[in-house]
């Protein structure tokens, strides 16, 4: 048990005057408590007011995604007395408009997804009698790019999403290969479709920011090199 | 839904950028070799104008101008770009580093032409 300071980065749209600032909470924190356990303490101990999106708890839904000690995390996965300071502050995912306090919207992201067609494009319907085949190879190829859970980390880490709020995202470009990767998909043109354009894949710079970002540990800028040489390839033959 | 319909063309410039980088890396390694290291004496204006001034290294050297104007001024246009999103004003950014680029590619393959030694 160790008493922590939480420095929380409040803000209600409900009172402009007062914009965003600063507010510090003290929680008494055991071993194992998440940053989630202890903004859930404080939501339900000490300000009610508090406003942040949570749902699974594990993981796996990646709601709770958001800015803690200047890094972009999950706060259900993160273990307060892991982080090692005794002061923790909890800021919303960057280049968001913020909604209300933690809450941001999201919706240039979702925007980025949608662009890239995400889901299995197939020419064929699937067998009526099994599902549709794939080899334990091929199979393989998904590894490190299904286990997105679309949280946001990377994207709002990006700079070049802060300048553009129309660019893909990493999100969405790792999300475009995860389909493009799989041998089960054909719609490889209209995946890629959105990716020759302003807002696509010329955006990204290898920052590399979207690696460190994601919670999952997943590598969004390979994928993106990944996608661009296909389009290279694709223009020189 | 999703809007798009700037084309950018980014796939054979965005190669471009990865070979001229290539080739301006082992430039710039031979430059700094014969320059800086296997040189004898002081780097002065007849030792580099007499080695320009034949017709091989005249070749390079315009290689070397044309190919890091264009690795410098791309490199400048996307960083640019990441900021520039009103068609006008991409327009008129673009139109600017393009003639910066040929101002600069003309003077200086026009310099590196004329140039002889002792005259």
């Amino acid at each position: 048990m160790k008493k922590l300071t939480f420095k929380i980065n409040r803000y209600n749209p409900d009172d402009e005057r007062r914009g965003h600032f600063m507010q510090e909470y003290e929680v008494e924190v055991p071993s194992g408590h998440t940053v989630l356990d202890c903004l859930n303490d404080i939501k339900w101990n000490q300000d009610g007011t508090l406003t942040f999106r949570r749902s699974c708890r594990s993981g796996i839904c990646g709601s709770c995604a958001m800015t803690v000690n200047g890094v972009n995390m999950l706060a259900c996965e993160t273990q307060a007395l892991a982080l090692g300071t005794d002061t923790i502050t909890v800021e919303p995912l960057r280049g968001c408009e913020v909604l209300k306090d933690l809450v941001v919207s999201l919706e240039p992201l979702v925007n980025g997804l949608y662009a890239v067609k995400p889901y299995l494009i197939a020419d064929a319907p699937p067998p009526t009698d099994q599902e549709r085949f794939q080899s334990v190879e091929e199979r393989d190829k998904l590894d490190g790019l299904y286990e997105c859970i679309l949280c946001g980390a990377c994207t709002s880490s990006c700079p070049s999403f802060w300048a553009d709020k129309e660019y893909i995202g990493p999100h969405g470009l790792l999300k475009a290969y995860r389909f493009i990767a799989d041998s089960r998909d054909t719609g490889e043109q209209e995946h890629m479709e959105a990716l020759d354009d302003k807002h696509g894949l010329w955006r990204c710079h290898s920052i590399f920011n979207c690696v460190e970002a994601c919670p999952k540990d997943l590598n969004p800028t390979r994928a993106i090199v990944e996608l661009k040489k296909k389009l290279v390839k694709g223009k020189v033959g | 839904m999703y809007k798009r319909n700037v084309r950018s063309g980014g796939a054979l410039l965005w190669l471009f950028q990865r070979i001229s980088g290539v080739y301006l890396a082992i430039v710039l390694f031979v430059h700094v070799i014969l320059l800086h290291v296997m040189i004898d004496g002081d780097v002065n204006w007849g030792a580099v104008a007499e080695r320009a001034s034949s017709p091989m290294w005249k070749m390079i050297n315009i290689s070397f101008l044309v190919v890091a104007l264009f690795h410098g001024l791309y490199g400048l246009w996307i960083v640019l770009d990441d900021y520039i999103n009103a068609g006008w004003a991409r327009i008129l950014v673009f139109s600017l580093i393009s003639v910066i680029t040929l101002v600069f590619t003309i003077y200086g393959t026009i310099t590196m032409l004329t140039l002889q030694v002792g005259g």
